[in-house]
């Protein structure tokens, strides 16, 4: 990978977390000079250097809250996101409580110099690792329906489904997880994905992972029980698969089941999940309709 | 949409959503109420409150989604948290089984 690399915080001021992703920004840029930092204020003003900068190069976010300043600024460009750090989660990770403090506390400071120091040995495996895109295409027969604007399917045979609208596709002793075209619809263009780590031991109804759009950030919730074997790493290139193909190139993981019988227990098979589907957006279009008159 | 959910007909997994005790607890001696679970979640399931010690409450514990947790990620200093997963699987079993 030869791409330059940019860094974009929030710089949230007026939240101790922005502040603290303020500071993971400027740790990344004192251990790696060659990073280009991007001042999220100045980029929202249309700087042309900027803009540049990030259309040529690899950015990484970080974002202090859920608010995801950093990374709107990114997904309101059509840029990709490299990688991100969302400092809730590495707070809890490396066990150190942000504070509410606006001025950066040695807490914080701690915290914030951890998080750059493990960020940058991540990156020198991740930049080792090849990315394989694994497109497993077939001809399918669907179920759809459309409401308003919107399309939805339903693969008639070899997907189970669980009522967080996740879909399983078993083979013999491995499955493939993914989400459905109605959790697609909600979330609308997905950014970013977050998969899960191989080797991690899964329960049925476990969160897996999370994906983005500018809307809201949601989770996959596995439908079977298992050990991750792959992830779908192509994802990360490219995020819009999921909407485009959520039944096949948008393919979340890879599960070695351990036991299927009694995961499909609390699953529904593709005539059982479409009409389940079809009642709740039908219900959530009366309640949106009922909505607009009032 | 959210605003006009009526926990008392909705059903998961053909269980009364009203039988299956699955939401947050905030653990007050972290919550530092930042609200940010509040802003995150769109079924209206946490409220403000008044109190100066409880300034957040879970005021609609039936609207939160079955096996979601989505709002625990925003909540940095981790107060937020769920029941356990198994045992809730098994409870909806059994009372699948007693529904049959
Ligand atoms: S996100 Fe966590 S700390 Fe903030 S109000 Fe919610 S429970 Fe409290
Ligand atoms: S778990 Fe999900 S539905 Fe429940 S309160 Fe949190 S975000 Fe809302």
């Amino acid at each position: 990978m030869d791409k330059q690399l940019c860094v974009l915080p929030c710089n949230g001021l007026d939240k101790s977390l922005g502040v603290i992703a303020r500071a993971v920004a400027l740790n990344l840029i004192e251990k790696k000079p060659d990073f280009n930092l991007i001042c999220p204020v100045l980029l929202n003003t249309g700087d042309e250097k900027y803009e540049s900068n990030l259309r040529e190069s690899r950015t990484i976010v970080i974002d202090g809250c859920m608010t995801r300043c950093a990374t709107k600024l990114i997904e309101e460009r059509n840029q990709k996101i490299y990688k991100r750090i969302f400092i809730p989660d590495m707070s809890k990770k490396l066990k150190i409580k942000p504070g509410t403090s606006l001025k950066l506390s040695e807490n914080a400071k701690k915290l914030a110099e951890m998080i750059a120091k493990g960020f940058i040995e991540e990156l020198k495996v991740s930049e080792k690792e090849d990315i394989v895109i694994v497109a497993k295409t077939e001809r399918m027969d669907f179920f759809d329906i459309t409401v308003d604007k919107f399309y939805f399917q339903v693969p008639k045979e070899g997907y189970f489904f669980n009522e967080n609208d996740c879909w399983i596709k078993p083979d013999s002793n491995r499955a493939l997880i993914g989400i459905t075209d109605y959790l697609q619809n909600q979330s609308s263009d997905i950014m970013f994905v977050e998969l899960p780590e191989i080797g991690q031991e899964i329960e049925q109804f476990d969160d897996v992972g999370s994906f983005e759009s500018v809307k809201t950030v949601l989770q996959l919730i596995s439908p079977g029980s298992g050990k991750i074997v792959a992830v779908n790493k192509a994802l990360e290139e490219h995020p819009e698969w999921m909407n485009q193909d959520c039944y096949q190139q948008g393919w979340f993981a890879e599960l070695e089941l351990k036991d299927f019988e009694e995961d499909k227990e609390l699953l529904m098979d593709g005539p059982e999940y479409f009409e389940y589907m079809k009642e709740k957006i039908l219900k959530e279009k009366e309640l949106l309709d009922k909505e607009k008159e009032d | 949409m959210s605003k006009s959910y009526d926990a008392e007909k909705e059903t998961f997994m053909g269980i009364p959503r009203k039988q299956i005790p699955w939401w947050p607890t905030i653990n007050y001696e972290k919550c530092d109420f930042c609200m940010e679970c509040d802003k995150f979640c769109p079924h209206n399931v946490y409220a403000k409150n008044n109190d100066e010690k409880q300034q957040l409450i879970v005021k609609n514990p039936y609207n939160c989604v079955v096996f979601c947790r989505a709002c625990a990620k925003t909540c940095a200093p981790d107060a937020l948290s769920f029941p356990d997963k198994r045992e809730t699987t098994n409870l909806i079993k059994k009372l699948r089984s007693e529904n049959k």
